[in-house]
C-alpha cells in the first residue's frame, strides 16, 4: 500500500499527525505557542463581539463581558482543526506552493469559524446557558472536525489539482 | 481551476442532512449508551487492578469517578460522557454524507469502525479512572504513584482528550471508504495522482 501515492499520503499523514499532536503538547510549545494563540482568539472574539456593543474584555484566556464570561480552553482554540487540516495538506502529493497557500488559507478560514464559534457560544451562554455544554461539545467539536475535512477536500480538488493538471 | 468533482458535490450537498441525522440518532442512542459506557468501563478498569475498588455512576451526561474503598465524599472525578463521545457524531455525519450505493462490505467496515471507535470511548474512559487515581487524591496519589507515572497518566489523558477524540472520526472514516475518500480528494490507488511536478503519474494496471 505504502507503494501507491495513496498509501505513501495516509503513512505521511498519520506520521504528520502524530508529531503535530505531539508538539503541541511538550510544555514549553503550550506555554509559548499555545496559550498565546488561545490568548489570540479570545481577543478575536472580543473584537466580533464589541462589534454587538457588548463591552467585552479578555484577561488570559477568559472573555468576559457584563452579561456572561467564558474561558477558552485548548481544544476550544482551533489547533486541532488546524492540525487535521494543516497535516492533509502537507501530507498531499501537490506542489509546496499549493500546499503553504492551501494552510495559510485553511489557517485563516479554520479561525474565522472558530471565532463564529466562541461569539455564538457567548450568546449561547447569555440567553440558553442551560444550553451551553450540549453546543459547545456536541454542537460546535463536530462541526469543525467536519469543517477540516470539507476544506481538505475542497483545497485538494480544487487547488491542489488545479496546481497538478497546470 | 476545475470546479469540485460530481462526487464531492454530492457529497457536500448530502452533508448538513447527514450532520442533523447523526446528532439525532446520536440523542437518541445516548440514554442507552452512556450508562452500558459506564457499566463496561468500569467492570474493564476492575479488570486491570487489585482490589477491585473502581466505581463510575453516570449523573446527568457527566461520569462520576470513585473508589469504593475510600469515604463517599472524600473524592470524586466529575467527567463529561459527551465530550468522550461525542466523535460518533463527525463520525455518522461523514459516513452518511458519502454518495453511491451501500455495498455489504462497506456496511462491514462500517460495523467494524463503529466498534473502534466504541472501544476508543471506553478505552477513555478506563484510562480517565487511572488518571483520577493518580493525580486526584492528593496524598494519597502522590504515595501511590511515582512522579514519572502521573507524568505518563497526563500523557494519556492528553491523548485519548484531543489526539484520539478529534482524528479518530476522520481516520475511521477513511478506513471505511478506502480509496473512494481518496478518489474524491482526487488521488485514486495507485493510478494516476497529481504529482508536485505539475505532471500525472500513471502506473502499470497490474501494480495497481
Amino acid at each position: 500500500m505504502v507503494a501507491t501515492p495513496a498509501g505513501r499520503f495516509i503513512v505521511k499523514y498519520l506520521a504528520a499527525l502524530l508529531v503535530g499532536f505531539v508538539l503541541l503538547a511538550l510544555k514549553p510549545v503550550n506555554d509559548h505557542l499555545v496559550n498565546p494563540y488561545t490568548t489570540f482568539v479570545a481577543h478575536q472574539a472580543r473584537v466580533a463581539l464589541n462589534l454587538f456593543g457588548e463591552g467585552a474584555t479578555v484577561r488570559d484566556q477568559v472573555l468576559s463581558s457584563p452579561r456572561f464570561s467564558v474561558r477558552i480552553f485548548n481544544g476550544c482554540n482551533g489547533l486541532e482543526a488546524i492540525l487535521i487540516f494543516a497535516c492533509g495538506v502537507l501530507a498531499f502529493p501537490a506542489s509546496w506552493r499549493s500546499r503553504l497557500l492551501g494552510v495559510l488559507a485553511g489557517l485563516v478560514a479554520i479561525q474565522l469559524v472558530n471565532v463564529v464559534r466562541v461569539v455564538s457560544l457567548f450568546y449561547v451562554g447569555v440567553f440558553k446557558p442551560q444550553w451551553f455544554a450540549a453546543s459547545h461539545i456536541f454542537v460546535w467539536q463536530s462541526l469543525i472536525i467536519v469543517f477540516a475535512v470539507v476544506l481538505w477536500l475542497l483545497w485538494a480538488q480544487r487547488y491542489a489539482l488545479a496546481g497538478a493538471q497546470r | 481551476m476545475p470546479a469540485p468533482s460530481a462526487e464531492l458535490r454530492r457529497f457536500l450537498w448530502r452533508l448538513p442532512l447527514s450532520v442533523v441525522a447523526a446528532a439525532a440518532i446520536w440523542l437518541a442512542v445516548r440514554p442507552v449508551y452512556e450508562p452500558a459506557l459506564c457499566r463496561s468501563a468500569e467492570i474493564a478498569a476492575r479488570m486491570v487492578e487489585f482490589p477491585k475498588v473502581a466505581k463510575i455512576l453516570r449523573d446527568n451526561g457527566y461520569a462520576l469517578i470513585g473508589r469504593t474503598d475510600l469515604r463517599a465524599d472524600s473524592g470524586w472525578l466529575k467527567l463529561s460522557l459527551t465530550q468522550i463521545h461525542f466523535n460518533a457524531v463527525p463520525f455518522l455525519a461523514l459516513l452518511f454524507a458519502f454518495p453511491g450505493a451501500r455495498t455489504r462490505d462497506t456496511f462491514r467496515r462500517a460495523l467494524v469502525a463503529l466498534a473502534v471507535l466504541a472501544l476508543s470511548h471506553l478505552l477513555a474512559l478506563v484510562a480517565n479512572v487511572k488518571v483520577f487515581y493518580a493525580t486526584n487524591l492528593g496524598s494519597w496519589s502522590e504515595s501511590q504513584y511515582s512522579d514519572t507515572a502521573r507524568a505518563l497518566y497526563g500523557a494519556v489523558r492528553y491523548f485519548f482528550d484531543i489526539p484520539v477524540t478529534f482524528t479518530l472520526p476522520l481516520l475511521l472514516w477513511v478506513g471505511v471508504f478506502r480509496e473512494r475518500v481518496l478518489a474524491l480528494a482526487g488521488m485514486a490507488q495507485g493510478d494516476t495522482a497529481p504529482r508536485p511536478s505539475g505532471r500525472r503519474e500513471r502506473r502499470p494496471a497490474s501494480r495497481a
